[in-house]
Formats: C-alpha cells, sequence, structure tokens
C-alpha cells in the first residue's frame, strides 16, 4: 500500500509537471517535454492496473485509452482553439471506442454523432464567428497554469488511490448482488440484441425520466433562442426589437 | 477477460480524462475551449459509467449516460448562447474579461503577460506613402474576378 | 338582600377595574366625557361597599365563628407547587370540620387568588370607594381641559381597583402585588404631567424609596412563609392561615422572640415606605407635583394608610412581639413630630399638607405601636376621618391652585376669602379637623390614640413620652394648619399674576364634592365616637377579636378626660398663636423665626433628610454608576468590540479571495472535493492498511 502511494505520488508529480508544461505559457517552449513527461505519468499508472487477461482486448484497450488520453491532453496544450476543437473530435473517437469496447455500443456510436458530428460542429461555427484570425493572445496564456496543473494531478493522484485501494481490499464486496456471470453478461448488455434491450430498458423503466429530458431540452431550446434575441448590435442602430 | 481488471482500467481512464478536462477548464481562456473542456470531464464520468454498467450487468449506467448526452446538448445550446452574447458584448471570448463577480473593492485582475502580448501584437511600424504615380485603375477587376 | 357576598366583594373591584378599561381604550374618543366610566363605577363600587359594610356588620353580629367574623370567596388559584415546603413548627393542619391536627409533611406554596370579608376590609373598602368617588366627581372639574384627561382618569380606575383588591385579597403575596400595583399607580399619577422635570423626578423618587420599604416587606413574607408554611390569612385546603380562625383561637399559635421581632419589623419597613413613615418619609412631599386629585386621593387618604392597614390585619403577629411594638410607636411618634416641626415653616401649602399627612400617620402608628384592642381601633378611627378631613384640605387647596393658575406658593397670595368663599369655608373646616378642634373629626379620632397611648403609658413607661410628643404634634398641627388657613385666605387680597384676571371660585363639579367632604369632616368623628359603632364594627374582624390583643378599659376614665382637656386646650392655643402670628403682619412670625434660628433653619430645610440621603446612598451609588459606566464603556464594550472586528479582519483577508474568476471557483470546489475524497476515502483506506 505504501509503495502504492509512493509510484502514485510521483505518478501525480511528473503528472503535475507534464501539464504545466503542455499548457499554453506564452512564448515559453516545452510542449515536447510537457507530452513526454505526461506520457510517462501515465505510463506508470497503466504499468500499476492490472491487465484484463485477454492480451488482444488489452492491445485494443492500450490503443483506444491512448489515443483517448493523448488527444485529451492535446486539447488543452494547442493554443488555437481550431486544433483543440480537432484533438478534442479525436479523443471524442477514442472515447467511442472504449464505449464501443466496453459493451455500450448504443452509447459509443451515439457520443460520436453526438458530439463530433453536432456539437463539435457547432462550436466550431462559432469559433469561426467570433474569432476568425486563428489564436488570440489570450490563447497563447493560461490562468494560473502550476495551481490549475496540481490540482488536476492530484486529483486523478487521489481518484486512482481510491480506485486502486478498493480493489486491493479484500473485505470490500465491489458486486455483492451476485457471483460474476459471464454467461449473464452475454444474455443482457453484451447480447446481440443490445439496441432492443437498451430501447426497452429506456422506454419502460425509464419513461418518465425520458419525458423529463424531451421537456428539458424544450426548455433549453427556448432559453437559448431568449438569450440570443437579447443581443444587440450596435452598429446596427440597435432596432432589432423595433 | 478478468471484468474486475476491466472496471479498474476504465474507472482510471475516466478519472484521467475528467482531471484533464478538468485542468482544461482551469487554465484555459478561451471559453469555446473552457466549454470543450467541460465536455471532456463528462466524457469522463459517461467511462466510467460504463465500466460500471458493464460490470453490474445492469442498464442503469448506461441509461445514465443517455441523460448526460441529453442534458450536455442541452447545456452546449444555451451555452453557446451565452458565449455569443459575452462575445457580443467585449469582442472576446476571453473568460478574464468577466470579472463582476469580485467584491466591491476588490482590484480587477490584469494579466501582464497578456497586456504585453497585446501590445506587442499591435505594433505598426511607420511606412513610407508610396511614391510614383498613381496607377491606372484595372478595370477588368471591375467586371470580373479572376480568383475566389 | 339584593346582592350576597360573593357578587358584591368581586364587583367592587371589578367595576373600576372595568372602568379603567373602558377609558383606556376608548378614551380618545370620549374626549372631555371620558370621565363618566370612572366616575360612575367608582361611585357604583362606593355603593356596593356600603351595602357590603351593612351586610358585614348584619352577619358579624350574628357570627359563629370562633374569632370574629370573615367570609371569603375562591377565584381561582394563581400558582401551585405541590410539597414546596417541609411544614415548620408553626404550621397547623385542619380536618374537614376545622379542628387543628398536625400538618401534612410537606405543605405546598399555593397563591389563592381568595376575597375576604370582614369589618375591617368593608370599612377600607367604604372609605377607600366613597373618598375615591368625590375625588373622582372633583377631578372632572379639576382635569377639565388637559391633554391627559381620558389617561387621568383611566389611571384613577386602575388605582382604585389595585387599592379595593388590596384591602379585599386574603393572601400575603396578593397583598404584595397589590402593593405593589398601587404604588404603579401612585408613580404613573406623580409623573402624570411627564414633560415637568420635577414630576418625573419626584415619581421616581417614590418609586426608589418604596423600594426600600418593600425589599423589607419581601423578606417579610419570605420569613412568614417558612415559618408558618402558608401565605394565607384564612384557613385553607386543610392547612390553618396565617391569620386564620384555627390559629387565632388557640393560644401560642404564633413564633414568638426573636422569629415575630424580625417578621414584625420587617413588615414595619415595608409599612413604612408605603406609609411615608421615618426614615422613608421622603417621598410623599415630592410625589406632591402630581395633580392634587391624585394628591388628595393617594397621597393623603387611602394609598399611603395602606401601612397602616396591614399593620392591623397582621396585629395578632405584632401581639408576639413587644420589641415590635415600641418600634411602630417609637417610628410613629418621631414621624408624627418630624412631620409637625417641617410644616411649621413650608411655604408650599400642599407641602404643608404633605408633612402634615405624614405626621397624621405618625398618630396613626404610634397607635398601632400602642398595641391595645383601644388604641388599634383608635388608629383606624383616625384613618378614616383622616381620609376625609385630609381629602377635604388637599381639594381646597386644588381649589386654590386651580384659581391661582397653578401657583401653590403661599408668598404669592393672600386674602382669597373674598374671591373663593366656598374654599374658604370648606378648608376652615378641614382646618378645624385636623387641627382637633372639637367638635370636628379629627379632635375625636386624635384625641382617641392620644387616650390609649396615655393609658397604655400607665403599664409601660416608654409610651409616655411617646404621648407627649403626640401632644405637642397636636399643638404643632394646630399652628401650621392655621398659618396656612390665614396666609392663604386673611391678609390683603393678592393674586399672582398667572392666575389672570379672572380668579375666580372653582365649578360645581368641584364645591360639591369639597362640601360633602367637609360634612364628613364635622360629623364623622363625633358620630362614631358617640355610636362607638366603629369600635365595635372593628372589634368583629378576626384579627382584633384575637384574645391576645388586650382591651384595658379607657373609655369614660379620668385619664380620658385630662387627654381631651389638654389637647383642646393646645389645639386652642395653637390656632390662637397662628392667628396671632399671621392674621395681620407677619413681623412677630419673623422675630421668631430669628430667635430660634436653628429650629427654623432645620425645619426649613426639612431636617436635610434628603441631603443626608444624598450623600449617604445617592452619591456612592453614583459613583458606583460611574465606575460601572467607565467599565462598561472601556473594558466591557472593549472586549465586545474586539470580538466584533474579528469578523471583519477575517473577511477583508478572504475577500481577495472573491476576485470574480470564475475559474478559482471551479479550482476551489475541486480542493473541495479532493480534501473530501482525502478524508473520506483515502484515508481510511490507508488506516485500514496500517493496521
Amino acid at each position: 500500500m505504501n509503495e502504492m502511494v509512493a509510484v502514485l505520488g510521483l505518478a501525480t508529480a511528473i503528472l503535475a509537471l507534464g501539464l504545466w508544461f503542455l499548457l499554453p505559457r506564452g512564448a515559453a517552449a516545452g510542449r515536447a517535454i510537457g507530452a513526454l513527461l505526461a506520457a510517462v505519468a501515465l505510463g506508470i499508472l497503466a504499468s500499476r492496473i492490472p491487465g484484463v487477461g485477454h492480451l488482444p482486448a488489452e492491445i485494443v484497450f492500450y490503443i483506444l485509452a491512448g489515443v483517448t488520453l493523448l488527444s485529451a491532453l492535446a486539447t488543452i496544450a494547442f493554443r488555437k482553439p481550431v486544433y483543440s476543437a480537432i484533438w478534442f473530435g479525436l479523443s471524442l473517437l477514442g472515447t467511442g471506442g472504449l464505449m464501443l469496447f466496453g459493451g455500450a455500443q448504443f452509447l459509443g456510436v451515439a457520443t460520436v454523432v453526438v458530439y463530433a458530428g453536432a456539437i463539435l460542429v457547432t462550436f466550431l461555427f462559432v469559433l469561426m464567428l467570433a474569432q476568425p484570425e486563428g489564436q488570440a493572445p489570450y490563447d497563447q496564456l493560461s490562468w494560473a497554469p502550476r495551481l490549475a496543473a496540481l490540482t488536476g494531478a492530484l486529483l486523478v493522484g487521489t481518484l486512482t488511490l481510491v480506485v486502486v485501494s478498493v480493489f486491493e481490499n479484500p473485505d470490500v464486496a465491489l458486486r455483492p448482488e451476485a457471483p460474476f456471470n459471464a454467461a449473464e453478461l452475454d444474455e443482457n448488455i453484451l447480447s446481440d440484441e443490445h439496441m432492443a434491450h437498451l430501447g426497452a430498458e429506456l422506454f419502460s423503466k425509464h419513461l418518465l425520466a425520458v419525458e423529463v429530458a424531451g421537456t428539458l431540452l424544450l426548455a433549453a431550446l427556448v432559453g437559448t433562442v431568449a438569450i440570443v434575441a437579447q443581443i444587440r448590435q450596435p452598429e446596427h442602430g440597435g432596432s432589432s426589437h423595433g | 477477460m478478468d471484468e474486475q481488471a476491466l472496471l479498474q482500467n476504465y474507472l482510471i481512464v475516466g478519472a484521467l480524462l475528467f482531471g484533464i478536462g478538468l485542468v482544461g477548464f482551469f487554465s484555459r481562456r478561451n471559453m469555446i475551449v473552457m466549454f470543450l473542456c467541460a465536455e471532456m470531464s463528462l466524457q469522463g464520468v459517461s467511462l466510467s459509467l460504463v465500466g460500471w454498467s458493464r460490470y453490474h450487468n445492469d442498464w442503469g449506467g448506461q441509461m445514465l449516460v443517455i441523460f448526460i448526452l441529453t442534458v450536455a446538448a442541452c447545456e452546449a445550446a444555451i451555452a453557446l448562447a451565452v458565449v455569443l452574447t459575452l462575445f457580443h458584448r467585449s469582442g472576446k471570448l476571453d473568460i478574464a474579461v468577466w470579472q463582476q463577480l469580485r467584491e466591491d473593492n476588490q482590484a480587477a485582475f490584469v494579466d501582464r503577460d497578456l497586456v504585453e502580448l497585446e501590445r506587442r501584437q499591435q505594433v505598426r511600424w511607420p511606412t513610407l506613402t508610396p511614391a510614383g504615380i498613381e496607377p491606372e485603375p484595372d478595370l477588368d477587376q471591375d467586371t470580373h474576378r479572376t480568383h475566389i | 338582600m339584593a346582592f350576597d357576598f360573593p357578587v358584591l366583594m368581586v364587583l367592587i373591584p371589578a367595576f373600576p377595574l372595568a372602568g379603567a378599561i373602558v377609558t383606556a381604550m376608548f378614551g380618545k374618543w370620549l374626549k372631555h366625557e371620558a370621565h363618566w366610566p370612572v366616575v360612575v363605577s367608582i361611585v357604583c363600587s362606593a355603593v356596593l361597599s356600603l351595602m357590603l359594610l351593612s351586610h358585614v356588620v348584619h352577619e358579624s353580629e350574628n357570627s359563629e365563628m370562633a374569632v370574629g367574623w370573615e367570609t371569603t370567596i375562591e377565584l381561582w388559584n394563581w400558582s401551585g407547587v405541590p410539597d414546596a415546603l417541609a411544614a415548620p413548627e408553626r404550621a397547623i393542619g385542619l380536618t374537614e370540620t376545622g379542628v387543628a391536627i398536625a400538618p401534612p409533611a410537606r405543605l405546598p406554596f399555593s397563591v389563592d387568588v381568595t376575597l375576604r370579608a370582614d369589618a375591617l376590609t368593608a370599612i377600607m373598602l367604604a372609605v377607600v370607594t366613597f373618598v375615591a368617588s368625590l375625588v373622582a366627581i372633583y377631578a372632572v372639574g379639576y382635569m377639565h381641559g388637559d391633554r391627559g384627561y381620558w389617561r387621568f382618569f383611566s389611571y384613577i380606575g386602575l388605582f382604585v381597583f389595585s387599592m379595593t383588591m388590596l384591602v379585599s385579597v386574603s393572601n400575603f403575596v396578593l397583598l404584595y402585588v397589590f402593593w405593589e400595583a398601587v404604588g404603579l399607580c401612585s408613580y404613573l399619577l406623580v409623573g402624570f404631567w411627564y414633560e415637568k422635570p420635577a414630576a418625573i423626578a419626584a415619581g421616581k423618587k417614590a418609586f426608589l424609596v418604596n423600594r426600600v420599604g418593600d425589599f423589607g416587606f419581601a423578606l417579610g413574607l419570605f420569613l412568614i412563609w417558612i415559618t408558618y408554611g402558608t401565605l394565607n390569612y384564612h384557613d385553607s385546603g386543610g392547612i390553618a392561615g396565617v391569620l386564620g380562625q384555627a390559629r387565632l383561637s388557640q393560644t401560642a399559635a404564633f413564633a414568638t422572640g426573636g422569629t415575630a421581632t424580625a417578621i414584625c419589623l420587617l413588615l414595619l419597613l415595608g409599612a413604612c415606605g408605603k406609609s411615608a413613615q421615618f426614615p422613608l418619609h421622603v417621598w410623599l412631599p415630592d410625589a406632591m407635583e402630581g395633580p392634587t386629585p391624585v394628591s388628595a386621593l393617594i397621597h393623603a387618604a387611602t394609598m399611603v394608610t395602606a401601612g397602616v392597614y396591614m399593620i392591623t390585619r397582621c396585629t395578632p403577629l405584632y401581639m408576639a412581639s413587644v420589641d415590635a411594638q415600641y418600634a411602630v410607636a417609637i417610628v410613629g411618634a418621631i414621624t408624627c413630630g418630624l412631620g409637625g416641626v417641617i410644616a411649621l415653616t413650608q411655604t408650599d401649602l400642599k407641602r404643608v399638607l404633605a408633612y402634615s399627612t405624614i405626621s397624621q400617620l405618625g398618630y396613626m402608628f404610634l397607635g398601632l405601636g400602642a398595641a391595645t384592642f383601644a388604641s388599634i381601633t383608635a388608629g383606624m378611627f383616625h384613618l378614616l376621618t383622616h381620609a376625609f378631613f385630609k381629602a377635604l384640605l388637599f381639594l381646597s387647596a386644588g381649589s386654590v391652585m386651580h384659581a391661582m393658575g397653578g401657583i401653590i406658593d403661599m408668598r404669592r397670595f393672600s386674602g382669597l376669602r373674598r374671591i373663593m368663599p366656598i374654599t374658604h369655608w370648606t378648608f376652615l373646616f378641614g382646618g378645624l379637623a385636623l387641627a382637633g378642634v372639637i367638635p370636628f373629626a379629627g379632635f375625636w379620632s386624635k384625641d382617641a390614640i392620644l387616650g390609649a397611648v396615655n393609658a397604655k403609658g400607665q403599664e409601660v413607661s416608654l409610651y409616655i413620652p411617646l404621648y407627649w410628643v403626640g401632644m405637642i404634634t397636636a399643638f404643632l398641627t394646630a399652628i401650621y394648619t392655621f398659618r396656612g388657613f390665614f396666609l392663604t385666605f386673611y391678609g390683603p387680597t393678592r393674586v399672582p399674576h398667572e392666575a389672570g384676571e379672572h380668579a375666580h371660585e372653582s365649578v360645581r363639579w368641584m364645591t360639591i364634592p369639597l362640601m360633602i367632604l367637609a360634612f364628613f369632616a364635622l360629623t364623622s368623628g363625633a358620630y362614631f365616637e358617640w355610636t362607638g359603632q366603629l369600635h365595635h364594627w372593628l372589634g368583629m374582624t378576626p384579627s382584633l377579636a384575637y384574645s391576645a390583643v388586650p382591651r384595658p378599659d379607657v373609655h369614660g376614665g379620668e385619664g380620658d378626660l385630662i387627654v381631651k382637656t389638654i389637647s383642646t386646650a393646645f389645639a386652642l392655643a395653637g390656632v390662637g398663636i397662628a392667628a396671632y402670628l399671621y392674621l395681620g403682619d407677619n413681623s412677630a412670625a419673623a422675630l421668631l423665626a430669628r430667635i430660634f434660628y436653628p429650629l427654623y433653619w432645620l425645619s426649613y430645610g426639612k431636617f436635610f433628610f434628603d441631603q443626608i440621603y444624598n450623600v449617604l446612598f445617592v452619591w456612592p451609588m453614583w459613583l458606583l454608576a460611574q465606575l460601572s459606566s467607565v467599565i462598561d464603556n472601556y473594558l466591557i464594550d472593549g472586549i465586545v468590540n474586539l470580538v466584533g472586528k474579528v469578523p471583519p479582519w477575517v473577511a477583508s483577508r478572504l475577500r481577495s479571495l472573491q476576485a470574480g474568476m470564475v475559474q478559482f471557483y471551479a479550482l476551489a470546489m475541486v480542493w473541495g472535493v479532493v480534501v473530501l475524497i482525502i478524508t473520506l476515502l483515502v484515508w481510511p483506506a490507508l488506516a485500514r492498511s496500517m493496521e
């Protein structure tokens, strides 16, 4: 346990340093070092978690996770918001892949479609509308990068420590309801009729929540229109409201 | 497969994604990028929920992710509207412009590095007026374009 | 009988209370008619009191009780603590039929709101309500046009309610409650003209001086409670009351020795405060700042006699302590003489009367202190006649004051008999009664006291000097009374400019009560002396029917005749000297003042009690208050302010965190999350692994 704390502390420190190097800091260079340090930190973390016990699956998982995390790092590292958005798209693809890998086919696809297809494009659209010149001065700077990197790394470190320590503790029953049964999993989440099961679940047990979510979307739509309608265009005399 | 190890992997990847998103949210100043980072944090949460869903062989986690998607869509719509409004007010996407939440007698936060950067980018070296005869206007250019 | 006892006993206090409440609630709308509820209710109350008196006398005559006659009605139980006190030695238990047995092991503390009727209460009720109704009628004229007209009548109603309750209740705690209630009314009415600084100061002084007496009174009550295990007068709930039939019909049922003396002296202290006896008399002259009807009603006729009533009621307690009797008599004699001497030189007519009141109350205390049946009843007799003639004198003085535009300084006016003939005659009647000139009321009652004290003096020589003090004071009384009378009504007609050009006799609202009172000042003494009714009635009160009260026969004896002769001679001499000194020019009086300058100086300065009390009590208190104020302002406030400065200081440090950067807020939130994770999840996990 103490060894685990030490290793995780080291990983946290390296991650914090890497994040700090990665974050935009004006003209200061060092993004490569940052990327290296962050990768080292991720490697240390990866070395501490047990393998899934199936080599091809493991390789696939590590590739997906690597893509996701590295592109996430790139998202926060790049100065030009457009690049950030594109790297975020790649990260989303990785996430979608992980979801597929984790047995959530619908969600993997939906994430890619909704985020990468809709939300991200809207973001890019706004970016081009607002900031067509690429990067602004404030994009080259971070606010309190050291503090932010330290906080983020600390959070990751403690969360990892909790996860690892919980799994190492034999007293904690993580799955109290039943001993693990692969056949059961194949019949339910991993079955061929995944989508049918998901739909049945969503529209039976969670029907009310679906309705509420629909109402929420409607409210958001109305709210968005109301907010944007307040924008006045000073150069046009501000007569849009009559 | 070792389902327990898989869950652990998912949780740690989720935590990392969440943490990286948070760091970006804390330190990046472009409001669009901040929201990208916030979405990234949501992805981290979604990943751990998917991991739990598989581990427990229960749909609850995936249902939650579906609702996270919905709420994220709503949030994105509103956030973009707000960002646009703010952009119209200040002409910038910089979040540091908006500090009105501070206490009355607190001085506003001014980033000296940013001031320096802006000054450097606005430098206009004096140029001489071009000498010689004013060239003939190219009539051809007024009537049609040669490139887009 | 149209009414039976419970109805009468409840209605007598209820009428004034209802009048007071109605006036207080609707007075603003009633405006100049605001007197009607109170006047009508007090008059009703007076009529009912007279009915009650006749009933009580009738019942008493046919009494089958062991000691005197009394009746009580229990209205409700105000407070009850079961098993409050281990039964003391003097507690007496009672069977259903009233036979004395051993008391229960633990006695309850219960305050029964019980009204009683016996001869003493009935007489007090009759006097109080009768004088109060005349004063209330008088006040209609006197207070006319005052801004606080309805307020005044509301207070008067409240006072009459409190006073009637004071004499009606059958429990020492309730006696104390209404004792305070009349004090409150007195305070409110003395300070009635609250814009006047002197009135406020006088009200405050009266209240504070009374606190001293009330403190002693309260201690006396505590002592009674732990000595007798009850605070009821009457027998109730299987326990014999302090003054109940069961106790009075036994011998040796009262505490003796030091306990009895302590109880009596503490009660005497309370009585001194309320009845303005030496050394607590200083508040009464200042209380004359109140409206004159108040002076007449509260500070001459009724409230100040509460102490006399209380001691009379507690006669059986005083019978157990000879020392206490001496104390009462000495206090009475000192007050009597002191008041008479000071009254000689005062220039303010109302103050002369105030000191005269103090002096007359001293007579009553002297009578009570002589502690024979004759002397106590004589004290009550004097209380009754004094209520009439002193109210009459005050109201006459008020009539003068009314006509003189609020001026009451005798140096500013004279010769008013031509302007105010009715007031002149009524004041003369009152003066003759006060001076004790035969056949006016004061003569009979004062001589009854002096005769009884003289008779007591044959047994206990201590009373002989006290008797002579009383006798000389009778002489002084005649001088100062007629000094005031001559200075006011004789000599050249002078009117102060405040009175304007229209100084005139008062309105009929005022003169008719004066004439009624004058009639009683003339006749009441002779009537009760000749018929002997008052003594007869009082003798049927349980407290006075108690067998331990000594009853030597003093009436009609040789000593009595001598007393009457001397006293008449002194009274007439006093009137004559006053006529010689003050009728015509005052040069002889001025000469006397020069000859007896030290005495004059002491008298004019009221024996400097105020100044002595200032040095002895007020200044040390003032210094203490200043010290406390300094400590409070600098030490305590300093600490409090220091504590108060901590939050702003912390806030000023923390404020810089509120920089308005949303990202920082998010960051801080995550710190919180990290701390929570560490304390709730990581730390227990680490601790587990350490084991």
